[in-house]
Parts: structure tokens; sequence; C-alpha cells
């Protein structure tokens, strides 16, 4: 294998993805380790490099004595076919073994266009794709987390555990119970039927979904019994305690966040109406800055990374984080070590601070206004008005920024042709006040980025359908008509992705042929427009009777039962239903964080409260800044 | 500020690591020593560093050379440990020496350089003929094709980079033994040497199957 894989790593691009080697790597002794796990990514080795969750878990299964933990990332398509050539199986990067030989797999579900990337991931790994046909074999166990698997139901068919929530505690009782299974010589049902009985753990063969004749779901229950009905969402009450990987694995070639990542906080209360992220990481749980500075040291001291993010959700929302940027760049600024803050929120406050850790005006500022008039952003809870953008783009002219992005949304429910004037009106008069600010009016530029929305399982918008691709193009050329001129430029992204996104983050299970049939056809890195191509999805639904029209488009009822239904988030459907009503009719919620409480339930129901580092709050204005 | 020439070693899973890679992988080893290194001025700070000819990705060094320059003196002993400490597999440093100011960067000092070329006997296209090495070496011209920066082919004469070809054992698999001019004046590849002999004996290898060891800089 060793010859082999040396011979076609000399025949791809950027070898270094499957070479292994890494600082910080932990390769542990394979015979006299008990439970031999590995975490694979499904995007390309830049992409999962980048990623927190993974050093996370890295360190915590390495971190006990009878486990491991290997990485292994999606081949690119280049790697795939040599691999497919010569009859190489998919392996990890720490000891370069077959991933068939590992007792788990952990899949990470990070976006849905990388579902076919795990099938194939699978594929090339020599398993069977279905769950079912994994009974009888010794092979290895499918587990996914991430925050797809708050709707698990379209790769319900393909993975045997889906762990919901936050993984720090939750694997750690996952591989015990493995543990405990094997000692007692479980079958895999009994291992099956033992995991479902875990906290926040999702066996998705021991659930029966029913249909009704309309073609939605009647009801769904567990088929034995130690099965729950509804499986919680676990996570983490103290974010302080709860294990943080300060020796990080190194990539040995550029990733797309090649830097040392500190997590300042989870979760956010700003509650804007479209963000899943919002709910699924709730309550807002603040680190103490002395836990954060001692991490930030021994991190930067393990890795050599020269630069340091402050991951979060909302960064600017930190209640420490004038305190906190102050005095990493006090202790580590001397040392050529960069703070950078990759989410902040569209007012003058951040703008300072970015001011404050970016000493040269280099790139540009990013603020996500979302939507182009008030009534739209009062629709989906967006806290910002006018005057913060404006205040935010004049902090940002005047500090030496001639570069100012914009991100907004197209396709937002109540959305018309008004709003998207009033994208081109905010561009326009933020052009306007850099041509007052700033100096060299030739480097002056605005960029206007626009995605689509699509519809997220527990949020609430969960009920709504998305614009049709037809509507979405309309709207996207009206816009390219109206930001035409000296200084602006436009950029969208293909509606046929998020189409897909909708199909399959508001799916269940009867899409599995869908999506086993779509990668037959080829589909890989659906999240790459380079590779995507939804001719072979369209192929894959039509030969297997799905509508995706209908998956995509169709308004779902508050009485319906939806396919995510047994998964909860700890937030009510109530509150859901609550926010929807209000967002018709353009009443905002306000930050929890403000102290009101806005009633979702969830600190009730999981016993977990928002804890707050500086007990204040900062300023009541959303948004971020990238 | 001090000088230092670094000797060192890039083989297995570091081999794979391409030079702008290399710069970073350094950079973050030096900081996880704790040896301070030196920065250039400006909005975009570089490492001092000063490398000869790079090694292109795949192909091991055995002895490599860059120079480096720190914020303080440290002592060549003390700066060899510490790096190899914190250097990812594969990366060693051989050997410290002190560089003094009228010594020039290596990348003009370094002109040429030795490889061993293995290829397996699987990857073989046939047995070499007789006097395959000097008839080809009896060639006033050699011409190779390589794309350029602008994606054009471009046709050069590597003739006069070659300083030295060897057929040192056909024991399972051909190992050859090449020194070839490398550098900013003249830089020759060996896989495009390796890759005219053979087509010069009549025969096609495949670059790829090539094993390329990059043994010394001269």
């Amino acid at each position: 294998m060793e010859k082999q894989l040396e011979k076609i790593i000399r025949r791809v691009q950027k070898p270094g993805r499957y070479s292994g080697g890494e600082w910080n790597t932990v390769c542990k002794d394979w015979q006299n380790t008990y439970v031999k796990m590995a975490f694979a990514f499904p995007d390309v080795y830049e992409v999962g490099m980048s990623h927190l969750g993974l050093q996370i878990l890295y360190g915590i299964v390495n971190g006990r004595e009878d486990a491991l933990l290997e990485r292994v990332f999606a081949p690119w398509p280049d790697m795939e076919q040599q691999m497919r050539n010569t009859g190489l199986p998919l392996f990890s990067l720490e000891s370069r073994r077959p991933l068939r030989d590992f007792d788990i797999i952990g899949f990470t579900l990070q976006y849905e266009l990388s579902f076919s990337n795990i099938l194939n991931m699978l594929d090339l790994a020599g398993i069977p794709l279905r769950s079912a046909d994994r009974t009888g074999g010794d092979y290895p166990l499918i587990v996914a987390g991430g925050p797809c698997a708050f709707n698990p139901e379209p790769m319900a068919e393909f993975i045997d555990v889906f762990a919901i929530g936050e993984g720090e505690e939750l694997l750690n009782d996952l591989l015990d119970a493995y543990l405990a299974s094997r000692r007692s010589s479980e079958v895999r049902q009994d291992l099956l039927i033992r995991l479902a009985g875990i906290d926040g753990i999702y066996v998705p063969a021991l659930y029966r979904v029913e249909y009704n004749n309309l073609g939605k779901i009647n009801i769904v229950t567990p088929v034995c019994e130690g099965v729950p009905a509804q499986v919680q969402k676990r996570l983490v009450a103290d974010v302080d305690a709860a294990f943080f990987p300060t020796r990080m694995v190194v990539p040995a070639i550029e990733a797309v966040h090649d830097r040392a990542m500190l997590e300042v906080q989870r979760g956010c209360t700003r509650g804007c109406r479209f963000c899943q992220a919002g709910i699924i990481y709730r309550p807002v749980r603040e680190k103490e800055p002395e836990i954060l500075l001692r991490h930030a040291g021994e991190l930067l001291g393990s890795t050599g990374w020269g630069e340091i993010s402050l991951t979060s959700l909302s960064t600017s929302d930190y209640s420490r984080v004038i305190p906190l940027v102050g005095e990493l760049i006090r202790r580590y600024g001397s040392l050529g070590v960069n703070v950078s803050l990759p989410s902040l929120r569209v007012d003058a406050f951040s703008v300072d601070l970015a001011k404050e850790v970016q000493k040269v005006r280099r790139s540009s500022l990013t603020f996500a206004p979302e939507a182009g008039t008030q009534r739209l952003r009062d629709v989906i809870n967006k806290g910002v008005t006018e005057d913060n953008l404006m205040a935010a783009v004049d902090a940002a002219f005047s500090a030496g920024w001639h570069s100012i992005k914009l991100y907004f949304m197209i396709g937002l429910p109540t959305e018309t042709d008004e709003d998207l004037h009033g994208i081109a009106n905010l561009a326009r008069k933020v052009l306007d006040r850099g041509r007052k600010l700033v100096r060299s009016k030739g480097r002056l530029k605005v960029t206007v980025s626009v995605s689509s929305f699509v519809p997220k399982s527990h949020t609430a918008f969960q009920w709504e359908p998305q614009n049709s691709i037809a509507e979405l193009k309309r709207k996207q050329a009206l816009l390219r008509e109206l930001l035409r001129g000296r200084g602006l430029v436009f950029k969208w992204h293909d509606p046929e992705g998020s189409f897909l996104e909708a199909v399959l983050s508001r799916g269940d299970r009867r899409l599995a042929g869908a999506i086993e049939a779509a990668w037959r056809n080829g589909a890989r890195f659906d999240g790459w427009s380079e590779f995507f191509d939804i001719s072979k999805w369209l192929m894959a639904f039509t030969s297997t009777g799905i509508d995706p029209d209908w998956y995509a488009y169709h308004r779902y009822h508050y009485d319906d039962t939806l396919p995510w239904d047994h998964i909860s988030t700890g937030v009510s459907k109530k509150f859901l239903m609550r926010e929807h009503l209000c967002s018709l009719e353009g009443a905002t919620t306000p930050d929890c964080r403000s102290g009101r409480c806005q009633g979702c339930g969830l600190c009730t129901s999981l016993e977990v409260k928002r804890y707050l580092a500086g007990g204040e709050t900062v300023a009541s204005l959303s948004n971020t800044v990238q | 500020m001090p000088r230092y020439r670094i000797q060192y070693s890039k083989r297995g899973p570091a081999s794979y690591i391409s030079h702008l890679d290399l710069v970073r992988t350094l950079e973050r080893a030096f900081r996880r020593a704790g040896l301070p290194i030196a920065y250039s001025e400006g909005f975009n700070p570089h490492p001092r560093f000063s490398f000869a000819a790079p090694l292109p990705v795949g192909v091991e060094g055995l002895a490599e050379v860059l120079d480096v320059e720190m914020q303080d003196s440290v002592n060549h002993q003390d700066l060899a440990e510490r790096l190899n400490g914190a250097l990812p597999p594969g990366l060693a440093v051989l050997e410290v020496t002190d560089v003094s100011d009228n010594t020039l960067a290596p990348m003009a000092e370094f002109n040429a350089a030795g490889y061993i070329v293995h290829l397996d006997e699987d990857d073989l296209p046939g047995p070499l003929p007789s006097r395959a090495v000097q008839d080809f070496l009896t060639e006033e011209q050699i011409e190779v094709t390589r794309k350029g920066k602008d994606g054009r082919e471009k046709i050069r004469d590597i003739r006069p980079g070659i300083l030295k070809l060897d057929v040192l054992s056909q024991v399972s698999g051909l190992t050859m033994q090449l020194e070839l001019k490398t550098g900013s004046i003249m830089n020759v590849r060996p896989e495009d040497v390796v890759e005219a002999f053979f087509r010069h004996a009549g025969m096609v290898v495949d670059k790829a199957d090539l094993q390329t060891i990059r043994t010394g800089l001269f």
C-alpha cells in the first residue's frame, strides 16, 4: 500500500493533501488501542483543516488512552481517479490504513452540498453505502454529526448513528458505550439500541416513518423500547471547563483558514429568522477572558501560527472583546502575531475593533445588512438600520479602507422588487460616502454579493418555500442592471446550487435513492462551482421518482409533521411559529442579551443558561463584518 | 543582524511540501522553537530567509541550504537542537554555520546540484542499449520542450546544463546519478534530463515514475 501510494501521490496536484506528517499529529499504537476512529471530512483537505470541530474532537479522542482518532478528507477528483485506477482504498493520513480497518468512521455534516462526497468516500473505502447492507460484515460503525445532522433524514439510510448537538461530551459517551458493547460481544443491532439510549444519539433505523395520502409525513415512531420519541440535542453547559484543543494540527499545505482559532463564545442570540446556527447553538455561552488568554498562549506556543482568529458566530457581541483583543495584541503583537476577527457586526464599534487589529488596511471590510429595506430587515429580524450601516462605512472609509463588501440575500419571504431596489440604493449611498471620504477615488470599490435564501430546518422560516430558480435569476438580472456603474461590483451565486440545498435541507428519508443516483451519475464536490452540475441531480430525481420542486417550493403548514420534528434543538416549535407570524407582520424580537427573554423555551428545557462573561451588554445592533 | 547558514534535509512526507508552504512551515517552526527571526520592512513583512534553488514537490533533498537572519545571535548547536525539536517529520537541521557579510546568497553561490534518480523495474521501458550514456553525452545539443509561464511551449537546449550523467546500477530497476546546473543562471530539471536520455535511446518513460533525490548543492 505504501509503495502504491507513493506512486500515485506523485501524479496528483498538491500531494501534501494526502501525505500526512503535519506538526502536532498524533500517531498512536494501533495494536494496543481499543477503539479506532476516523474523522472523515467530506471536502478537500484545505477546507477540512480549517474546521475547529475537527481539532476539538481530534484532541478529545486522542486524549483518551483507549481510543485513537485519525483524519481523512475527500480526495480531489484527480486523486479519486488514481485511486480507482489502481484500486487503492481510501486511507487515513496518520497511519495510512484503509478506512475499512477502523471501528468507527465519523463524518461531519457541515453543508448539504457535501452529501455526495460522503457516499463517494464510503465507496472508495469499500464500505457498502446503505446502513442496511452493513449489518452482516464487520464494517465500521458510520456516525455523522454537525449542523446538517439537525435534519438527518435525507442521509438516514446511509448513516448508522447521528450525533445531535455539540460533540465534546457526546463523543466520549459514544466511545464508552461502544467499548461496553464490545466487551459484552453484542451484535450490531444490540449496539445500535444501546447507542440510541444515549442523550443526543439518533439511530434512524430504529424509527418508522409513516406518510399520509398527501405524501407528507404522518408520524415518526421508535420501533422498540428504550429509543426516545424525540432526540434532544447535546450541549456543553460550562464552556470554560470544556476541552479546548491547544495542540492543533498545523496543516502542511496552506488551508483556507490557516491560523490559530480561539473560540470566544458559543451561540448567538440575535435571532435572525433565517439563521439555523442561531437556533442550534443556543444559548450563548461566553468564555472567561483569563481562560481564553491561557489557551491563546498555549495554542500559539504549540503551533507557531502567526495569526490568531477570535471565532464565534458574532465576535463583536462577545462582551469582553475589547479587553481581550487589547491584551492579545499587548502580549503577542511584538512577536509578529496578528489578531483577526472573522465575524463582526455592522456598526462603528466593530470598525473600531477592526482598526485595532489591522494596522494596514489591506483587505476590504465586509458588512452583511442581508436585506435592502428596513421593512425586509424587520421581517428577518436583522436588527440593523441604514444609520448603523452608514456609521460603519463612514468609520471604515475614514480609517483608510477603500473597498467595502456588502452581503445580501435574495428570495427572502415577502420580498418584492422594491427590496431589490433597496439593495441598489444602499450600495449607491455607500459609494457616495466613499467618494466624500476616500482620498484615492480610483481605488474606491463597493462590492454587492448576493446569495439566495434557503429555508432551513429549525428556523422561523422552515415552513417557507424557496423562490423558483427562474425567479431568482430574474432578481439577479434586475440587480445586475441596477448595479451598473463605476466603483460598483455585483457578485452572485448560481441559484441551482441553492435549489439543491433547499431540497436536501428540507428533505426526508425518501431522498436516499436520489442522493445515491446523483452520486452514481458522477456528482462530487457539489459545493464547488467547477464541479457542480445540476443535471446529474435532476436526472437522479427523475430516475427515482422524486419531485425536487415539491421539497424546495411547497409551503409546510403549522400542523404538518416536519421531517425533523423528532430532533429537538431545545427551542420550542411554538416559539418558531410565533417568530414566523411576527415576521409576516414585520414585528421584531429583541436580542436575549438585552435581558428580555424571547421565550424560545431553551433555557428551561435544557437546564442551561446563557452566560455573559462581561455581565453587561455592549451594543444592541446586529451584523457581521469579515 | 546575525545570519546563519542552515544545511537541512527534506525527506519523506516533507518532500511533498511545496516551496511556498516550506517558507510557512519553517517560519512556524522557528516560532515554536522560540528563535526570533528577522523580518523584512514594509506593509507585509516576510521572514528573512534566503534559499538555494527550490526543490520540486516530491523530490527529496539530503543537504539543502537556507540562510536565515535572526534578531539575536544564537549558538550554532543551540539553534540546531531547538529547531530540530520543532520541525515536522522529514525536515531536519544537519549543520549550522556563520555567514559573513560578503557571502553570496545561496541562490547565487550554488549553481549546480547532484541527483540520484531511480526507476523501478516495472516502470522501465526496456534494457538500456550498451553505449546509451556515451551516445547521449556526445550530443552537442539536447533539446527539450517545456510549457512556459505564459502557457506557450518553449524549446531549449539543456546540454550545457548537464555536467555529469552516470548509470550507478541496473539491478532491480535503474539508478542514475546526475550533476546539473541549477540556480538563477541556468536551471535544468533532472526529470527533463532523464526523459531526454530515454528518448535518445528510443524509449519513453513516465516522469511521474521517477524517484528523485537531490544529494547536494555545489
